[in-house]
């Protein structure tokens, strides 16, 4: 259920910035949408590394504090430059976010399948192990 | 393994508030920010909204005058003297030329509306040609005055000695109240003169162009009072 905790921070922090008194300028609010991209593909790695249990916290941090920025940085100097990065960063974070999700698909697909076979096992071996179950030997 | 995961749900928690903070403050832009690819639109709409809470608050106060108005009446009508009778009557005879109160009598009702018609027919044309000008509303409230018109109202909106007649962009303003077609206009007087002033008039040449006009006569037209207030601050006997 700790899943759960993170879920509930969201909302929190949805709720946090509708009451928080910042007003965002206009001009910013196409690479704060770049940066929630940047920081959405954050989690999601961060969250596929957790089942791969390769989770490093301070990577995590600066990936999503440096992603964030770097992605807003990128598309306000390619407005600058009259470069179009916004799609390259949209774009990268875009496959990336994606390749992430599709991992953590496949992972959690993996662990229902490979539960579901253990637990074929378990009901196979014939005296019960686990010791929950009353043996055959007891209810006789 | 377990300070490490809880570290990581930590560090996730923290992220994902953050993300949702950040989220909310898109979301809270969003809805201004497609606008805002149009500027000129988003001053349209404030300009827009400025105009109906202004006409809002008009409505308001017009309520307040008219208020103001049946206590002032009321106290007036208390009068029983010889005396203050013959003020009251006075003063009555005084709010029936200025128009601040609603009068009825005979007369006619003249309907205008834009020629759609005709502008269906011709997509191409000069739409100016199909729509109705506050030039032909001014021609036909002088005509109407000519005639010997004691009352006139257009649309509702009581013509006194300071009304004006005016054209805003695409809207007519009368009694500085914006007024759309279909155009009706009450006038109160000998109705078979109104109606040959008119018909012999500005309506001859909007009824030859194919415009949706018709001309009325009737017995008992009710026109309202002049909403607005009426202060002379310059203005003295001489």
């Amino acid at each position: 259920m700790w899943w759960l905790v993170p879920i509930l921070a969201l909302f929190l922090g949805i709720l946090a910035g509708q009451h928080a008194g910042i007003q965002v300028p206009a001009e910013m609010v196409k690479y704060l949408s770049i940066a929630i991209l940047a920081a959405l593909d954050s989690v999601m790695g961060g969250v596929r590394s957790l089942l791969e249990r390769t989770f490093n916290s301070t990577i995590m941090l600066s990936g999503f504090f440096a992603n964030a920025l770097l992605a807003a940085l990128l598309a306000y100097m390619g407005d600058r430059l009259g470069v179009d990065l916004y799609y390259a960063a949209v774009f990268v974070f875009g496959v990336r976010l994606f390749d992430n999700l599709s991992k953590i698909r496949h992972f959690i697909i993996n662990f229902f399948r490979n539960r579901k076979i253990r637990r074929a096992s378990d009901w196979d071996g014939s005296p019960a192990v686990k010791g929950s179950a009353p043996s055959r030997e007891e209810v006789l | 393994m377990l300070r490490q995961s809880l570290r990581s749900v930590f560090t996730l928690t923290l992220i994902c508030f953050m993300i949702g903070g950040l989220f909310a403050l898109y979301l809270r832009y969003a809805p201004s920010s497609q606008s805002q690819t149009n500027a000129l639109s988003q001053r349209m709409d404030n300009l827009v909204s400025t105009i109906n809470n202004l006409e809002q608050e008009i409505a308001a106060y017009e309520g307040i005058v008219q208020t103001s108005r049946d206590e002032l009446a009321g106290l007036e009508n208390q009068a029983q003297t010889e005396w203050l009778r013959k003020l009251q009557e006075e003063l009555h005879g005084a709010k029936l030329r200025a128009g601040l109160t609603p009068v009825t009598g005979p007369g006619i009702v003249i309907t205008l509306d834009d020629n759609v018609v005709g502008q269906k027919a011709d997509p191409n044309g000069d739409p100016n040609a199909y729509i109705i000008h506050y030039e032909d509303l001014l021609a036909i409230v002088s005509e109407l005055k000519t005639g010997g018109a004691e009352a006139i109202a257009i649309n509702e909106q009581r013509l006194i000695t300071t009304s004006e007649l005016r054209c805003v962009g695409n809207v007519i303003l009368v009694n500085t109240t914006r007024i759309a077609p279909p155009f009706v206009i009450h006038a109160i007087g000998d109705p078979s003169i109104l109606a040959d002033m008119v018909t012999y008039g500005r309506l001859d040449p909007l009824i030859t162009e194919g415009f949706p006009v018709s001309v009325s006569e009737d017995q008992a037209l009710i026109l309202p009072a002049y909403k607005g207030e009426l202060q002379f601050k310059y203005t003295t006997f001489s």
